[in-house]
C-alpha cells in the first residue's frame, strides 16, 4: 500500500457559496479526508467525482479525470469512481437488488463476485426489499455494495458512519474493511471522526475552511501537537487491529490478541466469533503508565513498552510508547521521572477498550 | 383536441422542467417568466399573438404552409396548438416541482454508475417523478378542455371542425338554445372536475410513498 504513494492526485480550487476550497495532495491508496462540517469535505467529494466543476487536476491511478490546463474534464459517468454519499442514496423507486444492479453491465446476472460481495455484506436477505423498508446500517451497506460492483478505481465514502448508533457504526467499518481486504480496492474516506480516519486509511489530508491544514501518513499527522490539542476536542483514542481469542461469559470479558501478539481483555462481546479480525479504541486518558511490572491492580491488562517522545501540549504532556499515546499531566511525568527511552508499562481497564470495527 | 394538446406539449414541457429544476441554470427568471406568461396574459392577446406567428403571411405559418403543407391557423390544428400553449405553464410547474423534490445525490449516483444525463433523466428522474408529471398533464388536459380565448381567435369557431365544447357553449346561449348550453355545461364540470380529483389524488399518493 505504502509503496504506491501517488495513487490519488488532486490539486483542486473551487468557489462555492462563502467557501473557497483549494486542495493539494498526494496519497497513498487509502486516504482520509478529516476535517470538521463545513471544512468542505462534501465539496471536494463531488469535484474529485467530476459532480461539480472545479479548476486544477485529478488523477486517480495514473489516469488524468481531469486537467484544466489541458482541456480535460471527464464527466462522472467516464471516472469510473464508486460515490457513496452521506447515509447511502440509494434509488427509492428500485429494489435492492436493482439498485445493485444499476451500475453493472446491462444482463450481467448473479455472477460469483456478485455472490461473493452479498455473502460478504450479508445482503442475501435484504435483495427483494425497498430502501424504505432498510435501517439506517442496511443502506449503507447496500450502497457500498453498488458503488463496489461497478468496479470503481476509487471508493469515495463521504462520512460513512454519521448517525449509526455505536453497534451499527462498528458493523459498518467492519464490513468496509473486509471489502477492503477482499478486493482491495482503493479508497477515500471524508469524516469528521479521527478514529474513523485511523481506522480506514493510512494517510491523511486534515481540511480547515476548505485549505490542508496537513497532509502525511495518518499516525504522525494526528499526533503533530497542534491536532492533538485541537483534533477530536483534545481527545486521543488508540486505534489497534486485533484478533478475537475466545470468550469467557462467566468473567464478562472476551479475549483478543493484538496486531503485535499482546493479549488483551476486552468486555464481554458475544456477537464476534473466535478467529473474527476486528479494531480496538482505547482513549489516551485510560492508559496508565508504570515503571515497574503491575502487581495487585484490578487493571486486567499490562503491556511492556519504551517510551518514544513525550510531546507537552499546554497543560498536558503525550506519551508515545511504540504505536500507543498515553495523555498524563507534567507532574505525573516529572515524578515517575520520564524520558525517552524509559522502559514502562501501559496499564489499562478491561472497560476501557471499545470495539470499533468487528 | 385537448389530448392532442396535451400530446404536444408534453416534450417539450419535460425540456423546460428538467432544465427549470437544475438548480445553476443561468437564465431561469427569463425562462420562468416566458413560460408563466400565458397564464397571465388574456387568452384572446395569446391567441392574437399565435395568429400573427401561425396565420397564412405570419414568419411560422408560412414557413409551414410552403416546406410542409400544413395550415394551422383556422383548422384543427389551430385549436390544439392554441390549448397546448395556454396549458403549457400548467404542466411545466407540475413537472417542475415534482423535479425538484428529488434528492440531487439520486441523479449524481447515478452519474458515477456510468449513466449519461439522458438515461439519469429516464431511469432515476422520470420514474420518481412521474406522479407530478402526470397530474401536470391531467391538469394541462383539463385546461385544454375549456380553453377558448385563444382558440377562437387562431381557430374561429367552425362548428364540427373548429369547434371546442367552450366555443360550442357560448354559441349555444348566443342563439337562446339555453336547454343544450346547459347540458354542454353539465359536461365540461364532469371532465373537469375528474381531471382535478385524478391530479389531485396522484399528487397525494405521491407525498405519501415518498415519505420516508
Amino acid at each position: 500500500m505504502a509503496a504506491s504513494s501517488s495513487y490519488i492526485e488532486i490539486d483542486l480550487a473551487l468557489t462555492q457559496g462563502g467557501l473557497a476550497l483549494a486542495v493539494a495532495a498526494r496519497l497513498g491508496e487509502t486516504a482520509a479526508v478529516l476535517g470538521p462540517s463545513g471544512a468542505g469535505k462534501t465539496t471536494l467529494l463531488e469535484a474529485i467525482a467530476g459532480l461539480r466543476r472545479a479548476r486544477g487536476r485529478v488523477a486517480v491511478g495514473g489516469e488524468v479525470l481531469q486537467d484544466s490546463t489541458a482541456g480535460i474534464f471527464l464527466p462522472p459517468e467516464r471516472r469510473h469512481l464508486g460515490y457513496v454519499p452521506q447515509e447511502g442514496a440509494l434509488f427509492p423507486h428500485l429494489s435492492v437488488l436493482r439498485n445493485l444492479g444499476f451500475g453493472r453491465p446491462r444482463g450481467s446476472g448473479r455472477d460469483p463476485g456478485f455472490d461473493a460481495l452479498v455473502a460478504t455484506l450479508d445482503l442475501e436477505p435484504l435483495l427483494a426489499r425497498y430502501p424504505r423498508h432498510l435501517s439506517g446500517g442496511e443502506r449503507r451497506r447496500v450502497a457500498l455494495a453498488r458503488a463496489l460492483l461497478a468496479r470503481p478505481r476509487l471508493l469515495l465514502l463521504d462520512e460513512p458512519t454519521s448517525g449509526l448508533d455505536p453497534l451499527r457504526a462498528r458493523k459498518a467499518l467492519a464490513g468496509i474493511l473486509r471489502v477492503r481486504a477482499e478486493l482491495a480496492v482503493p479508497l477515500l474516506v471524508v469524516t469528521h471522526d479521527q478514529r474513523e480516519a485511523l481506522a480506514l486509511a493510512s494517510e491523511v489530508v486534515l481540511l480547515e475552511a476548505g485549505k490542508v491544514e496537513a497532509v502525511g501518513p495518518a499516525r504522525e499527522v494526528l499526533r503533530a501537537p497542534r491536532q492533538l490539542a485541537l483534533g477530536n476536542g483534545g481527545r486521543w483514542e488508540n486505534v489497534a487491529a486485533a484478533r478475537l481469542v475466545g470468550h469467557h461469559p462467566e468473567g464478562g470479558t472476551t479475549e483478543v490478541r493484538l496486531e503485535g501478539g499482546e493479549a488483551v481483555t476486552i468486555p464481554h462481546t458475544p456477537d464476534l466469533a473466535p478467529g473474527a479480525g476486528l479494531l480496538l479504541t482505547i482513549d489516551a486518558e485510560d492508559l496508565l503508565l508504570a515503571t515497574a511490572p503491575p502487581h495487585g491492580l484490578s487493571a486486567r491488562n499490562a503491556v511492556a513498552g519504551e517510551i518514544d517522545e513525550l510531546i507537552p501540549v499546554g497543560t498536558s504532556v503525550y506519551v508515545r510508547v511504540g504505536p500507543w499515546i498515553a495523555h498524563l499531566t507534567p507532574a505525573a511525568v516529572a515524578e515517575l521521572g520520564l524520558t525517552a527511552g524509559t522502559p514502562v508499562w501501559l496499564v489499562a481497564k478491561t472497560h476501557s477498550w471499545r470495539v470499533v470495527a468487528g | 383536441m385537448a389530448a392532442g394538446a396535451t400530446l404536444l406539449l408534453v416534450l417539450p414541457g419535460l425540456a423546460v422542467a428538467w432544465v427549470l429544476s437544475r438548480p445553476r441554470f443561468r437564465f431561469r427568471a427569463l425562462v420562468e417568466t416566458l413560460v408563466s406568461l400565458p397564464l397571465v396574459l388574456p387568452p384572446t392577446a395569446v391567441g392574437l399573438g399565435l395568429l400573427l406567428l401561425f396565420g397564412r403571411s405570419g414568419p411560422l405559418g408560412r414557413l409551414l404552409y410552403e416546406e410542409l403543407g400544413i395550415e394551422v391557423a383556422f383548422t384543427w390544428r389551430g385549436v390544439v396548438l392554441a390549448s397546448a400553449v395556454v396549458a403549457f405553464p400548467l404542466f411545466v410547474r407540475s413537472a417542475r416541482s415534482s423535479l425538484e423534490e428529488i434528492d440531487p445525490r439520486l441523479p449524481a449516483v447515478a452519474r458515477t454508475l456510468g449513466r449519461g444525463p439522458l438515461a439519469v433523466f429516464l431511469e432515476v428522474e422520470l420514474p420518481l417523478a412521474w406522479r407530478g408529471v402526470t397530474a401536470g398533464a391531467v391538469l394541462a388536459f383539463a385546461r385544454g378542455l375549456g380553453e377558448f380565448g385563444a382558440t377562437i381567435l387562431v381557430a374561429g369557431n367552425i362548428p364540427g371542425r373548429t369547434q371546442t365544447l367552450a366555443l360550442a357553449l357560448f354559441q349555444r346561449v348566443q342563439v337562446g338554445r339555453d336547454r343544450e348550453a346547459l347540458g354542454l355545461a353539465a359536461i365540461s364540470v364532469l371532465l373537469a372536475a375528474a381531471a382535478l380529483v385524478l391530479s389531485e389524488a396522484l399528487v397525494h399518493r405521491r407525498d405519501r410513498t415518498l415519505s420516508r
